[in-house]
């Protein structure tokens, strides 16, 4: 590591540690439930392990093993330590097991994911039928988090384990094999699997498995055979079992492979055979099966017949030469929604053009969109809005980068305009007929080798030319160094004098999208450019051809066509019969026609005009050759390319050979985290606070008027003093202001009881669970008054305080109203654990300016800054700088929310704990250099951050590896900041619900510094590299994978010095925060309105079929909803108006039973047919096929003849005419 | 009234090859001389016609109409001619160029079917078609649950001493009680015994039935919202009673089926499925041939139980394996397949789930749109269900999409997909073709139960699950017909073999089945 590196972290843990101590400080004096901070520093990998699993000895261990073997190994190597006792203190052969395998799952999710302890819920032992014993582990839904290989090895690590402890392998029983088979078909029906074993694979592997994967039922779909089996407590699938046996015992045999074989212990013969695929011939029990064999292995070798043959083919050379192109992938369209438009079709020409390259504010699941294009789509897309994409992963998040090429649309006044400004795209947005070309598309080299996806076709772009031209010979620094040459955006002439002179080819700036032409129209508008005519435009501008001429073609449809085709700006303008194009002379060149000085008649000619010009087309169409005239993709001649090169005195690239489909995900998020309702603190005060959970109201609620107001009965932990012996229910004694402890008793004999070593509490006499929760009543009233006043404020300070109905926690302890009162203060909300949290679209930067993120040049030097990327000293707010791996950037909600959170901070310690103040901010400047968490979901670390700066944009933006150490990628992922001490004072794990799932999401421990090596390794795959060779560019053309192509990824940089540096870009970008600043899906108002939207849209974009749209919007959305509702209505419950009881069908008394009350249905005429006219209407504006809207005019007339009377049909306003 | 005219009109059209209109017969019957305006009918026709139009008739009448006006007097056969139509639809010329198939297609000799419809009678009872006043309301819901308790309950009511729900409570602990109501909820209790909540008008009242007692087995055959009576005695606190015996409305023992004057046969057909990709047409035109040969010529009547066509949207991505896309397409290339069936025969149909009318029972049968296309061969199109009367014996038709929740409900061996017609008997001994709510079966709310089984059936006539089953249930005759649709994907996949390409055959004068095979 840099001294610079280690400078910074430390400083980053001095400033921990100070908040660290005010936050020990305070948790000594206050009512909190503990009377220290909870959430334990982790410096390491290591640390983070132990403190998730709160295993003594284990991180001491993990440290020693690191260096020598591999964490898989380490996790193997600590199943014999578990066997042995050498670590972990457990008695019994199933805590063994038990331990061994939450650690290794613990391991090989870094200590980050929540798997190890909510995937896991136990492991028993149990006895096969020839009374030995074997292993069962139980799984949880969460071990989804711990990923295919991890789930795999806790299996293996079982095994290893209970061979060591010395224990029998598990002999499932018939009827468990067929279970598990029908149990994984079903939960793969019911929920999904990544991968779907077949049957007899399922079968096979729990027929060989030698322990046995039990879990909880995670759905209500139950099994049909094989139900009440004696050794499997549900009829339910059983989600993590499933997990394991699929995703991870079936589909990462060969990763288990690996470890086995090197296992003396234990013996995994059958993964070969399941690697293989031979699970068919092994039953052989009988004809049945042996039969299935056969009618297997004919299909694989059918398969393979299939295979050589395609492969034969590939070889042969009559395949018919055409350009390299991808498949199109309609994926990415599936389940469409309405209101969140599509922008592309798969491969759709006018679509999204694929450039390589990595912007500062991009790699890691992101794709570059121009800001304009993101005006020009209705301000659907905004930075931060997560795209559904074709290739080549499945999701993005969109972020803007303003130095590629923008969208080219045609105006209504019939200027066809190439747009670069987004202050442009506004301007002329209304006057947009049609978005011929989205402009492109950034996508960086990482991704294709993070989704392992064969390159694609490169765009012909200026980084690509450049090399171009320096490999023909041109001194390009010579070039770039004269201050008249713009390389990047040349004059015509330039680039054609750069094309002719140097062999290289057209520049692309003036290479046009050929392929995209037929042959017989390139003819065409070959044959219309050598009727054109040069004009001085008299408008006296340049235009970039050495003087104000413009080529003017007689007005055509086709030639229009083909110059919109090519994407070439011109103007239309039909009423004067004329077709204007400003930059003509590369154009002209290119289809093959030489301008001439005409001998114009003297007698005609003015003295103030010079000679015409003439165009002189230099080739007939007996001159193409036959490749050139069949060249083409899909059929015979559809790509202009090859013409265009025979007949054109230079060389000309494919310029934009890869499109890439796309359509809206979700859109992108920066708002507060409230649970629902929003909740500001939990405390309980069940129904008495009405709906709105008003505490006040509580305080003054009575049952009846014989009743004291304010006194509720609640479920809540009991409480003791151990010096005075009170029961209370709070963390300290109302008498003697000790702190207390939960005062456990058995429910059946009373007995106090104390929790055992770990933590249970059981009743030895009665074998029952002992518990403190208890009903008491409670003066709310006393407690919030008393509240107000320890904290002296009046209850004006804010307009409601929100409690609990109850709390879901296992000791249903409450948290002090003290805290409430002063959130609702400051208008923040409570999330579970106690935090208040504020959720963003995650967003990668790697270089930043200090002028985008609205801080001056002095913060950044305050914070460490000191040079910019070229290593030039920092003087200037323009100057980028190299973010550091734990600063981030805070968009304006977050920061307006961080400020609100600081002031209850402040008011916190002042108030409540009675020390100074810790923040007091005055505005979001003083936010700059603060600490915070960064915490997804479903994981239990938190990651300390620092406040960098701000930005507009909705989104968190933070370095790729910040992201990844909270095990996020940037595709549309969101995840929450928490203000460090609120963490700190304010979380506890005893508020935690206590379910399955109830501690993730919870900062259980927090990383203080991030090792590079221990985040996600996605973050790893990002190039990090300002120019990519000419070489990648060509073997894009070959589709070559990405892995043996040469540019350089992080992974290069792990473990050494410059693991924390160097992420340079091959793209800037004006700003971090370009585009609106939200997604019109979040402006616009109804549903309707963003449908009508979408659909506007569709018609507006060349790459758009919007009569798909419309067929897709009516298919996954309408039709789905009004079946669905139709259904849900003849066969819905009922419910009571008045006390909201349930009822099965209708009672045959019409009242409530329970109450007497009102009774109404659920589903009602309304809620089904609400979208019934919508769909007929769009399906006819849109034109779709005949098959959906004979669909809906059937469900129509279902829905006339169930919710209208035959015999009194609504009548139109015609019967009375 | 004599009504042979018509029919041997017909018999003499069809003898010689063409299908004729029902307006073109009308017209012929109701010429002087019959017999001469049908040859001078059949001399005008163009040679590549196979269906008597009515304008080939009144070309060929009015050409002769100073003949006609001359010819003798004959006897004039008055009366009524059409007397099975009351659909009061005009019939429209089919488009009879594509398919109206000749029925000498097929060869064998194509015959002499010397029907009588003189003898024929052919009457509905239950059709709601056009009576649908439902408008989904709450109200709707509770008054078509209070008339099914009231019309079944009426049933029990004589059979039992019965109390109200209500006055049940305030009964003295340990007195003999009865009570007659719809079940609200059945659970087994922690010691294994099933607990039964029966509810009427007044409200609920759980009933135990003990595990050890002859009656738990017949716990297994209950459903939600059946009606039931229970007798038994009050708990000492007069909270719960204690089962000693509980009745289903059911079929009387008693129960005599009717049966037909004269030998007379219905083909019970169901699920065509025309449209799909495996809809048979082979084995559908095998048994129009057949009908049209002597042995069937005793089958004048039709009766099809719903799912006519394969539908659109029926499930998704459906059309990737139909084979005529167009929902309307598929009613007229059904309408083709019907029109191969002998002009002569009554044909009565139901829809199904897969037909387009709403899915929520009772289903109204089809509208104006769908009758035209299918006028041709004039088949009454009635709701489902409805119970039509042939020659005195009354058949049940149902379509039958609560039998998959018998099936699903119901322990194996009282109810599989194998043995179709024991679910059937279920149903006939609840007296209610669909009683769960809440499930699989949708209910559209109507002012009174149509899915109620009022009067007994001699015949209760299903399709839906595919498969052919037939037997008897306290001497009514349980039939579901198999289908014309080949093992289709999803089939496949959950390993249903379908019974496709079957007609089971009933006697009606002794009500005995006979099933031909076509596949």
């Amino acid at each position: 590591m840099r001294a610079e590196d280690e400078r910074y972290f430390e400083r980053l843990e001095d400033q921990l540690e100070s908040a660290f101590d005010v936050a020990e400080r305070a948790k000594e004096r206050g009512g909190d439930p503990k009377p220290e901070v909870e959430i334990p520093t982790a410096r390491d990998m290591a640390d983070r392990v132990e403190n998730i699993l709160g295993i003594d000895g284990v991180a001491e261990r993990v440290r020693e093993l690191e260096g020598e073997m591999s964490r898989e190994e380490a996790a193997l190597e600590l199943a014999e330590d578990f066997a042995a006792g050498r670590v972990g203190d457990y008695e019994t052969k199933a805590g063994k097991v038990e331990g061994a395998v939450r650690t290794a799952v613990a391991l090989l999710t870094e200590g980050v994911v929540a798997a190890p302890i909510e995937g896991i819920d136990r492991v028993e032992i149990l006895e096969n039928d020839d009374g030995t014993e074997f292993v069962n582990v139980y799984y949880a839904g969460p071990i989804r988090s711990a990923g295919g290989t991890a789930q795999a090895l806790s299996v293996l690590v079982a095994d290893y384990t209970r061979a060591l402890v010395g224990m029998e392998q598990y002999d499932a029983r018939e009827e468990e094999v067929e279970r598990y088979a029908e149990e994984v078909a079903l939960y793969d029906k019911e929920t999904g699997l990544q991968y779907t074993p077949k049957d007899k694979e399922t079968k096979f592997i729990a027929k060989h498995i030698p322990i046995m994967l039990d879990g909880e039922a995670t759905g209500d779909e139950e099994v049909s055979g094989f139900r009440d089996l004696e050794r499997v407590d549900t009829n339910s699938a059983r989600g993590g079992m499933c997990l394991v046996l699929a995703e991870g015992i079936a589909l990462k045999a060969p990763k288990i492979q690996r470890y086995t074989r090197n296992l003396d212990e234990i013996d995994w013969p059958w993964l070969q055979d399941l690697i293989d695929g031979n699970y068919y011939d092994d039953e052989g029990e009988t004809a049945d099966d042996g039969a299935d064999a056969d009618e297997g292995d004919g299909e694989a070798t059918a398969e393979n017949d299939g295979d050589t043959d395609a492969s034969e083919d590939g070889d042969a050379a009559d395949v018919p030469e055409g350009p390299p192109r991808v498949d199109t992938s309609e994926k990415f369209l599936r389940d469409l929604i309405a209101g969140r438009p599509v922008f592309s079709h798969p491969c759709a020409e006018g679509g999204f053009r694929l450039r390589y390259g990595r912007a500062r504010n991009h790699g890691f699941a992101t794709a570059g969109v121009h800001p304009a294009a993101m005006h020009l789509v209705d301000d659907f897309l905004a930075t931060g809005t997560q795209i559904k994409t074709e290739r080549p992963g499945k999701a993005a998040g969109v972020v803007p980068v303003d130095s590629i090429e923008g969208p080219t649309v045609k105006l209504a006044n019939g200027d066809v305009r190439r747009i670069d400004d987004p202050e442009d795209a506004l301007e002329i947005r209304n006057g947009v007929e049609k978005i011929l070309d989205l402009g492109e598309y950034l996508v960086n080299y990482g991704e294709f080798v993070e989704n392992n996806h064969p390159l694609a076709p490169a765009s012909y772009t200026y980084e690509w030319w450049v090399q171009d031209l320096e490999a023909a010979g041109a001194d390009v620094q010579a070039l770039e160094d004269d201050p008249r040459i713009d390389l990047e955006f040349p004059a015509p002439e330039e680039a054609l004098e750069w094309a002719t002179e140097y062999d290289a080819p057209l520049h692309p700036e003036y290479t046009y999208l050929w392929h995209d032409l037929s042959v017989d129209a390139f003819r065409d508008l070959t044959a219309a450019v050598a009727e054109g005519r040069i004009e001085r435009d008299g408008d006296g501008s340049v235009d970039g051809n050495g003087d104000d001429s413009v080529l003017v073609l007689a007005s055509d449809d086709g030639v229009a066509d083909a110059l919109e085709t090519i994407v070439i700006e011109h103007r239309q303008r039909h009423d004067d019969d004329r077709i204007e194009i400003d930059d003509w002379r590369p154009f002209v060149r290119s289809v093959g026609c030489e301008p001439r000085q005409a001998v114009a008649d003297g007698a005609a000619l003015e003295p103030d005009q010079r000679p015409e010009i003439e165009l002189e087309r230099t080739w007939t169409d007996g001159d193409l050759s036959e490749r050139a005239r069949t060249w083409g993709h899909e059929a015979e001649g559809d790509n202009a390319i090859e013409a265009v090169n025979e007949v054109a005195p230079f060389r000309v690239r494919e310029r934009a050979p890869t499109r890439i489909g796309n359509r809206m995900g979700r859109p992108e998020k920066s708002e507060s985290r409230d649970l629902s309702p929003a909740v500001h603190t939990l405390f309980p005060i069940g129904e008495a606070g009405g709906t709105q959970r008003n505490v006040a109201d509580a305080a003054k609620h009575a049952e009846t008027m014989s009743d004291t107001p304010g006194i509720v009965e609640l479920e809540v932990g009991r409480q003791r003093c151990e010096s005075c012996g009170t029961e209370t229910f709070k963390n300290r004694c109302p008498d003697c202001d000790d702190r207390t402890t939960p005062d456990y008793r058995c429910p059946d004999c009373d007995q106090r009881l104390e929790p055992d070593e770990a933590g249970r509490v059981e009743c030895d006499h009665c074998e029952r669970e002992g518990t403190c929760v208890e009903t008491r009543e409670i003066d709310v009233n006393d407690e919030f008054r008393g509240a107000l006043e320890s904290v002296g404020e009046r209850e004006n300070a804010f307009e409601i305080l929100k409690g609990v109905k109850g709390l879901s926690s296992q000791n249903k302890v409450p948290e002090p109203i003290e805290k409430g009162i002063l959130r609702a203060k400051h208008d923040v909300s409570a999330f579970k654990d106690g935090t208040v949290r504020y959720d963003m679209t995650d967003l990668p930067v790697t270089s930043v300016r200090a002028s985008e993120l609205d801080v001056d040049v002095g913060q950044l030097q305050a914070l460490g800054y000191e040079e910019d990327i070229h290593g030039e000293p920092l003087t200037h707010e323009d100057q980028l700088v190299e973010l550091k791996v734990q600063d981030i950037v805070l968009s304006d909600g977050a920061a307006e929310h961080m400020l609100q959170t600081a002031d209850f901070i402040d008011d916190l310690l002042e108030q409540y704990y009675g020390l100074e103040s810790f923040y007091e901010f005055e505005d979001r400047q003083d936010l700059v250099g603060e600490l915070v968490f960064g915490m997804a979901p479903h994981t239990s670390a938190a990651t300390v951050g620092r406040v960098i700066g701000f930005t507009s944009a909705a989104v968190g933006y933070a370095h790729p590896y910040f992201h990844a150490a909270k095990r996020r990628n940037c595709d549309g992922d969101e995840d929450c900041v928490m203000l460090l001490l609120d963490g700190l004072l304010n979380f506890s794990k005893t508020f935690l619900p206590d379910q399955r799932g109830g501690k993730m999401d919870a900062p259980l421990v927090m990383s203080s510094r991030i090792d590079p090596s221990e985040i996600d390794d996605e973050a790893h795959n990002m190039d990090v590299v300002s120019q990519y060779p000419r070489e990648f560019y060509l073997a894009t053309r070959e589709q070559a994978d990405p892995e043996d192509v040469d540019v350089e990824i992080a992974e290069a940089n792990l473990g050494t010095d410059l693991e924390y540096t160097g992420f340079e870009h091959t793209h800037d970008t004006t700003d971090i925060a370009m585009g609106p600043d939200l997604s019109a899906y979040k402006t616009l108002g109804s549903m309707m309105d963003k449908m009508d939207a979408q659909l506007e849209l569709s018609r507006k974009l060349a790459a758009v079929d919007e009569t798909d749209v419309a067929e897709r919007v009516i298919e996954y959305h309408f039709l789905p909803d009004l079946i669905g509702n139709l259904r849900a209505f003849s066969r819905q419950e009922t419910r009571c108006l008045d006390c909201g009881e349930k009822f099965r069908r209708m009672p045959l008394t019409g009242d409530c039973r329970e109450c007497g009350g009102r009774v109404n249905l659920t589903v009602h005429k309304g809620s089904v047919n609400k979208y019934m006219q919508t769909a007929i209407q769009v399906a006819d504006e849109y034109d779709c096929r005949p098959y959906t809207k004979q669909r809906l005019e059937v469900l129509e007339r279902s829905l006339e003849s169930i919710f209208e009377n035959d015999k009194n049909k609504q009548s139109g306003i015609e019967d009375f005419m | 009234m004599p009504l042979e005219a018509p029919a041997r009109i017909v018999g003499e059209l069809t003898s010689r090859g063409y299908n004729a209109e029902r307006e073109a017969v009308t017209r012929l019957a109701g010429a002087s001389d019959p017999g001469a305006a049908l040859e001078r009918v059949l001399e005008a026709v163009p040679e590549d016609a196979l269906v008597v139009r009515t304008e080939h008739v009144e070309t060929a009448l009015s050409a002769d109409a100073a003949d006609a006006a001359r010819a003798e007097p004959a006897a004039v056969l008055d009366g009524e001619p059409t007397p099975s139509v009351s659909t009061g639809t005009d019939p429209t010329p089919g488009d009879d160029t594509s398919g109206a198939a000749p029925v000498e297609m097929g060869g064998s000799s194509p015959a002499d079917r010397s029907v009588d419809p003189a003898s024929r009678s052919l009457e509905i009872v239950g059709d709601m078609t056009g009576q649908s006043t439902g408008t989904g309301e709450y109200e709707d819901f509770v008054s078509v649950f209070r008339d099914r308790l009231d019309r079944l309950g009426g049933k029990l009511k004589g059979r039992v001493n019965h109390r109200p729900a209500t006055a049940i409570q305030d009964m003295p602990g340990g007195s003999e009680v009865a009570m007659v109501g719809l079940v609200n909820d059945i659970r087994s209790t922690a010691s294994g015994h099933w607990l039964i909540e029966l509810e009427d008008a007044t409200g609920t009242f759980p009933w135990l039935v003990m595990k050890d007692r002859e009656y738990v087995d017949l716990v297994d055959e209950l459903l939600c919202d059946e009606v039931l009576a229970m007798e038994g005695s009050l708990a000492d606190d007069s909270g719960i009673a204690f089962v000693d015996s509980l009745h289903f409305p059911d079929i009387p023992r008693t129960h005599e089926p009717s049966t037909a004057d004269r030998h007379v046969q219905a083909a019970l057909i169901s699920d065509v499925h025309v449209g799909s990709q495996e809809f048979m047409a082979d084995a559908w035109n095998a048994f129009a041939d057949w009908l049209h040969t002597a042995e069937a010529e005793r089958v004048e009547y039709l009766l099809l139980a719903g799912d006519m066509v394969e539908g659109v949207g029926v499930y998704p991505d459906q059309d990737e394996e139909l084979d005529i896309v167009d929902i309307y397409e598929q009613y007229e290339a059904f309408s083709e397949y019907l029109k191969k069936i002998p002009g002569d025969i009554e044909i009565v149909m139901i829809p199904g789930n897969h037909d387009a009318v709403r899915l929520a029972e009772p289903q109204p049968g089809f509208d104006e749109e769908l009758r035209e296309i299918m006028s041709a061969h004039d088949p009454r199109i009635v709701s489902n269900p409805s119970t039509v009367t042939l020659e005195g014996v009354s058949v049940l038709m149902y379509h039958g999409v609560s039998l998959d929740e018998v099936i699903a409900e119901l322990p194996e061996e009282k109810a599989s997909y194998d043995d179709p017609h024991k679910a059937m008997y279920h149903l006939l001994k609840k007296r209610h073709v669909a009683p769960q709510f809440g499930g699989h079966t949708r209910l559209a709310p109507e002012e009174e139960d149509y899915l109620v089984i009022e009067e007994v059936p001699d015949i209760f006539h299903t399709g839906h699950v595919h498969k052919l089953g037939f037997g008897k249930y306290h001497d009514v005759l349980a039939i579901n017909s198999g289908c014309w649709q080949a093992q289709t994907d999803f089939q496949k996949s959950v390993n249903i073999d379908p019974d496709a390409g079957f007609a089971p055959i009933v006697d009606l004068d002794t009500l005995d089945v006979t099933v031909q095979k076509f596949s």
